[in-house]
């Protein structure tokens, strides 16, 4: 897992990170309100503007793209086969304005920013003494940070299999990674207390 | 160069269960820089978590400035950093900088002062060009040195460094060893590597969960290899 973030000065840069997942979120509701596919392809023409403006490369801008590319085909092909041309243009439309106005949030709001948002959503909870919302926020971090640990480590756990001459299997692979997960959950902990962040 | 920070363990004991961690301990402790050294298991790590705050004393009590390490525990934290054996479980978010800007934000900085912080920092341990890289990326020397630059930045008294030069290659010990050495704060540094600890005014040999010897670098070392029967 990479990071999608990519810097720069532009005006998505420059919107408070708030302001732009709210901001996706209506757009996302509006897109979903109307069926007009004019309006639909403006949207992801819009969009594509605004995604392809961001000062990516364009390779660097299409890669992350391609799976949610693949999967909006594979959901249009279906509506195509079993639900016409017009549903499978609607359907197609809004969900490749959907995703490239949420690939431009992503590329423009560093994950500080999206931890610091979704802390402050959390405030409410908070407030209610639910939860602490900066644990929330340090949760997604926390997420974020170790998939790419846990993928090498699985990586690492097929490998020792191989060099062993046994084929990897779910069960003799799941295992230890989980162990090992366990074990590194409860170091990671000792030194989020050993930095003092949690509950200041 | 480096503030005055004092550390008294007085009778100070830590059991789990049956099992003894280490035995009753009395010290005190002010030099600038102190290498802790023995074989795995002889209690060197659950030393240092006691000056922290994260393992708490079976008995006896550990200070650190006059602050007991179980009822004070934040005021502690907040002046001992720690730097644990594995670096990578350390860093806690996705991007270098975001980590190192996060212990200094909860503490209430923010804004140009917060970048400023983090700037420095990025620049004293030469890791500015990696600060929007992450974690995954970077090597061992350089994660070292990242964990340390994010409990440098809290500016805390002293640093306790659990094996810092464990795995690294020559080059990443080296860059490690040079920033350990260039620290305005106390140091603890709990090794396997002698020649990292060899020249320290003072250096604490641990063994089957006992202080075996307390002393400067040298002698330490000759002691230990003794022990080890090396």
């Amino acid at each position: 897992m990479r990071s999608l973030y990519h810097d720069g000065r532009t005006v998505m840069h420059r919107l408070p990170a708030g302001a732009k997942l709210a901001g996706l979120m209506v757009v996302a509701v509006l897109l979903f309100l109307t069926r007009s596919i004019p309006l639909l392809a403006f949207a992801m023409l819009a969009t594509g503007t605004i995604y392809l403006g961001l000062g990516q490369p364009l390779r660097v801008a299409i890669r992350p793209l391609v799976p949610i590319l693949a999967t909006i085909l594979a959901v249009v092909g279906l509506h195509l086969l079993f639900n016409g041309v017009e549903e499978a243009s609607v359907t197609g439309l809004r969900l490749t304005a959907l995703m490239l106005l949420a690939a431009s949030v992503t590329a423009t709001t560093s994950i500080s920013d999206f931890i610091a948002v979704i802390s402050q959503a959390a405030m409410p909870l908070e407030r209610l003494g639910l939860l602490k919302a900066a644990d929330i926020g340090l949760a997604v971090g926390l997420v974020v940070r170790f998939v790419p640990e846990i993928i090498t480590r699985y990586d690492a756990i097929r490998e020792a299999h191989r060099a062993r001459g046994l084929t990897p299997k779910a069960g003799t692979v799941i295992a230890p990674l989980i162990i090992a997960t366990l074990k590194d959950a409860d170091s990671i902990a000792a030194a989020i207390d050993a930095r003092g962040i949690r509950g200041q | 160069m480096f503030g005055r920070v004092q550390i008294i363990f007085d009778q100070t004991q830590l059991r789990y269960g049956e099992h003894s961690a280490l035995a009753p301990l009395t010290l005190s402790l002010s030099e600038p820089r102190i290498g802790v050294i023995g074989l795995n298991g002889s209690g060197k790590t659950s030393f240092a978590r006691l000056i922290n705050g994260l393992a708490k004393p079976t008995s006896g009590t550990v200070t650190l400035d006059g602050l007991d390490t179980v009822k004070d525990e934040r005021a502690v934290m907040a002046k001992a950093g720690f730097i644990f054996q594995n670096p990578a479980n350390q860093i806690i978010l996705p991007i270098i900088r975001d980590d190192i800007a996060m212990g200094p934000k909860s503490r209430g900085l923010k804004g140009p002062a917060l970048e400023a912080a983090v700037d420095s920092v990025l620049d004293r341990f030469g890791i500015a060009h990696l600060a929007d890289r992450r974690p995954h990326e970077l090597s061992g020397g350089e994660l070292q040195l990242a964990a340390l630059a994010a409990v440098v930045v809290t500016e805390p008294g002293v640093i306790l460094f659990d094996e810092p030069t464990n795995q690294l290659d020559l080059k990443n010990r080296a860059m490690v060893k040079a920033a350990i050495e260039g620290l305005a704060q106390h140091a603890i540094v709990i090794t396997h590597d002698l020649d990292l600890i060899r020249d320290y005014p003072r250096v604490l040999v641990f063994h089957e969960g006992a202080l075996a010897f307390d002393g400067a670098g040298t002698e330490a070392v000759t002691h230990y290899v003794e022990i080890v029967g090396a």
